[in-house]
């Protein structure tokens, strides 16, 4: 399954991640497996507890499988709400952003 | 299902809580102190605002916050609900309907009055003599607080700016006096399904005050086991906040069915066990994350705001989801609002539970009337049409095999059942409209300055949809003449030898087929002189006419009639009683009174249980075939030559068992023939009128008597004076149902002016 460790694949986040976007974003986030990936939260306006969970289990999956999960790039909004429900993103926010 | 059709919904629902508000308040009036009774109204009010909420209907949100805080106080003890209490409330209730009817028909409400009641709450709720209640809000609400667990969620919501500045204030240690709380916080996957989310919850939260907050992830599996919509995260949360516990359960108001809250007062040890615990603190500014900016200072109603803002979100937000909307108003309305730790609640459930129990709530569907009445009308035309087929059966199968025959019983009998199963569909309890009167009664109360008690007696009598739509006017005439003329004023009262407060009885019972509704009062009767004189003045009668008693009394149903000396508002205008029995009449019904000088009077009301069939006599007049209302008939007769005698210049009498009664030739009347029939070769049908009196209606011959499906002439042809409807006989062929009552009237021609001029019919 791991065609491709080496390449490094984006997934760039809806503005809205809500319950709807949940089950979406799951299934992106299944395809792209085996990768490394980077996710560009940029756009986000406004982002569920849901989707926090989706992402979080990413995390937790990519670094099972030793391969690296960061964030590119946040925006505001996404941060702040990851901090309102004190989920801890800092360590997978790219550092050089 | 759009927003529209959701709303229809709350407002049906909103219908159904305030019954259930009125006949709680009703029962406090009573003196229960049940707090299960307590905790019902409460519920209803706050259901209402939380759907209101949703929608965003202000005014009614604001109007229902005030009153469900009294009702709060009254819930917690500390205060009592004495009649005076209990008045505000009854008053407040009615209130709360009108604004309930502005919101969905955009009438208008009486503002003076809302404002009013507001005040009038607040100063309860402050346990305050009244002319303390101009006071502010937030002032109102600390002697409260003093006295136990405070509102001051509710009252005292202080919108708390967040800035970065107080990032680093927020680090220092809480101050001694700011309790802090430790909450955890569970959701279950329903909370996410509902279209609630844990981040508003949270948000909200953080602005009661200092917030650390720490996520669980424990529970969190990798990608390919994970359920995306499922909820694996939990919250162990630190809140510093003078709020109080009520505040934080408010902010879980809507979802607290939906997750599991502990929330309990930190003691130093507990906070310190807890340091191990990587918090993140949640100071900062969290409006980017509000859909609308900046939030409004010194706005009372932030909480519910906020509550619509979530439930706005989860409206628009989660698509197909819509009906959650719904799901919340409901479990809000099912939260036993008592804001206590979970086992209080859970016996508050349980007690809810038995009361719903003993109610025997049994589950029900809401259905369009329209549906319903397509299946009446079907199931008539299949009534008629199982007619028609016995008809020529007999008609072609002069052998009559007996399985025929057999059949088309069968047939008979199950279209029979088939009619009264769907009639039982339409057929609703009268208590939505009963309960209707004891707010008129109360306003009308008020207006006139009578004290006035109405009882209500067999609420749950069923009777069809229409005939209770159609009852409510009627009936609100009467009750409003009942208290305007009918009761004394206290001082006459008390001068007559009666307790001050009058007291007015609506029953209603079933009676051989047909609904009876009772108005009885306990005033001062009828005043038969005045009446007599009134409608000699109005013309309605010769000077020097014989009237009996009765005849008198039912002399107050004639147009333009009204004995109040002066015209006020309540009734009076001259359209009062002749507007009751003419809506009476038209439901197939009839009005009687009767009156006891000195003792009060009682107006009784006989309606059919249904305007979709009817049990009829099927007569012949002038070959013409009639119908003549089962119920109205009490005997039926072949005269002997020997019984009749004439009177007057064409008067004519029968005399049965010793007495005599007025013959009425209905072919006459009705105009089918120009000269009077020979009573021996037809039949006499010995009707009751509506004057209690009985007559004898002369008819040719009778067919027989079968159950007919009422066809309305008005809606498919023109009204007919004396024919009340038609119907449509085996044979294909109309028949017109006769109206006893007018034919009754007209034969009564000399002593009253005709109601109507007779039309020539058939």
């Amino acid at each position: 399954m791991a065609s491709n460790k080496t390449a490094q694949k984006t997934l760039s986040l809806a503005p809205v991640l809500d319950l709807n976007e949940a089950t979406t974003l799951h299934e992106k986030l299944l395809a792209l497996k085996g990768s490394d990936v980077a996710i560009d939260a940029s756009a986000v306006e406004r982002v569920g507890t849901l989707c926090v969970q989706v992402l979080m289990a990413g995390a937790k999956t990519w670094e099972e499988d030793h391969l690296s999960f960061t964030f590119s790039k946040v925006s505001d909004a996404f941060e702040k709400t990851t901090q309102l429900i004190g989920v801890e993103i800092d360590h997978l926010v790219a550092k050089e952003i | 299902m759009d927003m529209n059709e959701i709303k229809e919904i709350f407002f049906q629902e909103c219908e159904e809580q305030l019954a259930e508000l009125e006949s709680g308040l009703l029962k406090l009036n009573d003196g229960d102190r049940d707090p299960e009774t307590v905790n019902a109204v409460f519920r209803a009010v706050h259901s209402i605002k939380g759907g209101a909420g949703a929608f965003g209907l202000d005014d009614l949100v604001s109007f229902a916050h005030v009153f469900e805080t009294t009702l709060d106080c009254v819930r917690s003890n500390r205060l009592d609900p004495g009649p005076e209490v209990l008045k505000v409330m009854l008053k407040s209730a009615d209130v709360l309907a009108d604004l309930t009817n502005a919101a969905r028909d955009g009438g208008s409400v009486d503002e003076a009055r809302s404002r009013q009641l507001i005040k009038e709450l607040e100063a309860l709720a402050n346990g305050e003599v009244p002319q303390a209640s101009a006071a502010p809000v937030e002032v109102v609400a600390k002697p409260v607080a003093a006295v136990a667990a405070p509102p001051v969620n509710e009252e005292g919501f202080q919108p708390v700016a967040f800035s970065f500045d107080d990032f680093e204030a927020a680090e220092e240690p809480p101050l001694m006096e700011t309790p802090t709380y430790e909450i955890v916080f569970r959701p279950k996957s329903d909370l996410y399904a509902k279209g609630n989310e844990a981040t508003l919850l949270l948000r909200d939260l953080s602005r009661l005050g200092d917030m650390s907050i720490h996520c669980d992830m424990e529970a969190l599996p990798t990608l390919d086991r994970l359920s995306p919509e499922s909820a694996y995260f939990f919250w162990k949360i630190q809140l510093a906040t003078d709020k109080g516990e009520d505040a934080i359960r408010a902010v879980f108001e809507f979802a607290e069915w939906d997750c599991d809250l502990e929330i309990s007062l930190a003691s130093d040890e507990a906070a310190s066990s807890d340091e191990e615990l990587p918090m993140q603190p949640v100071p900062f500014d969290l409006s980017i994350l509000d859909d609308e900016p900046a939030v409004s200072v010194g706005v009372v109603e932030e909480e519910e705001q906020l509550a619509s803002q979530q439930l706005g979100n989860a409206a628009v937000s989660v698509a197909g989801t819509a009906s959650n909307v719904l799901q919340m108003a409901q479990s809000a309305a099912r939260a036993p609002a008592e804001k206590a730790a979970p086992a209080a609640s859970a016996a508050a459930q349980g007690a809810a539970g038995q009361q719903a129990a003993a109610s025997a709530a049994t589950p029900t569907i809401r259905v369009d009337l329209d549906r319903v009445d397509r299946l009446i009308n079907l199931v008539g035309e299949l009534v008629i049409n199982q007619a028609m087929l016995s008809q020529s059966v007999v008609e072609n199968d002069t052998n009559g095999t007996s399985s025929i025959n057999m059949g088309l019983e069968e047939l008979q009998q199950l279209t029979r059942e088939i009619q009264d199963s769907v009639m039982a569909i339409r057929a609703q309890p009268v208590k939505p409209v009963f309960q209707r009167m004891s707010r008129i009664v109360r306003e009308i109360a008020d207006m006139t300055g009578k004290s006035v008690r109405l009882i209500t007696e067999g609420e749950n009598t069923e009777v069809d949809k229409t005939v209770i739509d159609k009852l409510a006017e009627p009936l609100t005439h009467m009750i409003r003449n009942a208290v305007d003329h009918g009761l004394e004023t206290p001082e006459k009262r008390l001068a007559a030898g009666k307790s001050a407060e009058g007291t007015v009885r609506l029953t209603a019972k079933h009676r051989s087929g047909r609904i009876v509704i009772e108005l009885a009062d306990d005033g001062a009767g009828i005043n038969r002189e005045k009446v007599r004189q009134k409608a000699i003045d109005n013309d309605l009668i010769a000077a020097d006419a014989n009237l009996s008693d009765e005849e008198i009394d039912n002399l107050i149903f004639h147009a333009g009639f009204s004995t109040a000396d002066k015209i006020s508002d309540i009734s009076g205008r001259g359209v009062g009683m002749d507007v009751v029995k003419r809506s009476i009449q038209a439901l197939g019904g009839r009005i009687n009174i009767s009156s006891k000088p000195g003792h009060g009077s009682v107006f009784t009301m006989s309606l059919p249980l249904t305007l979709a069939v009817l049990d009829g006599m099927v007569v012949t007049v002038a070959n013409q075939t009639l119908v003549v209302p089962l119920t109205a008939i009490v005997e039926t007769l072949q005269p002997e030559a020997s019984a009749i005698h004439s009177f007057g210049a064409n008067q004519r009498l029968i005399s049965i068992r010793n007495s005599f009664c007025p013959l009425v030739d209905v072919g006459r009347i009705l105009n089918f023939r120009a000269i009077q029939a020979n009573p021996v070769e037809g039949v006499a049908l010995l009707v009751e009128s509506e004057g209690g009196g009985q007559r004898a209606l002369m008819v040719d011959a009778i067919q027989g008597q079968r159950q007919v499906v009422i066809k309305s002439l008005e809606a498919n042809y023109t009204h007919v004076p004396g024919i009340a409807a038609a119907t449509i006989l085996g044979d294909g062929r109309v028949a017109l149902i006769l109206d006893v009552d007018a034919i009754v009237a007209a034969s009564r021609g000399q002593s009253l002016k005709p109601e109507m001029s007779l039309a020539a019919v058939g």
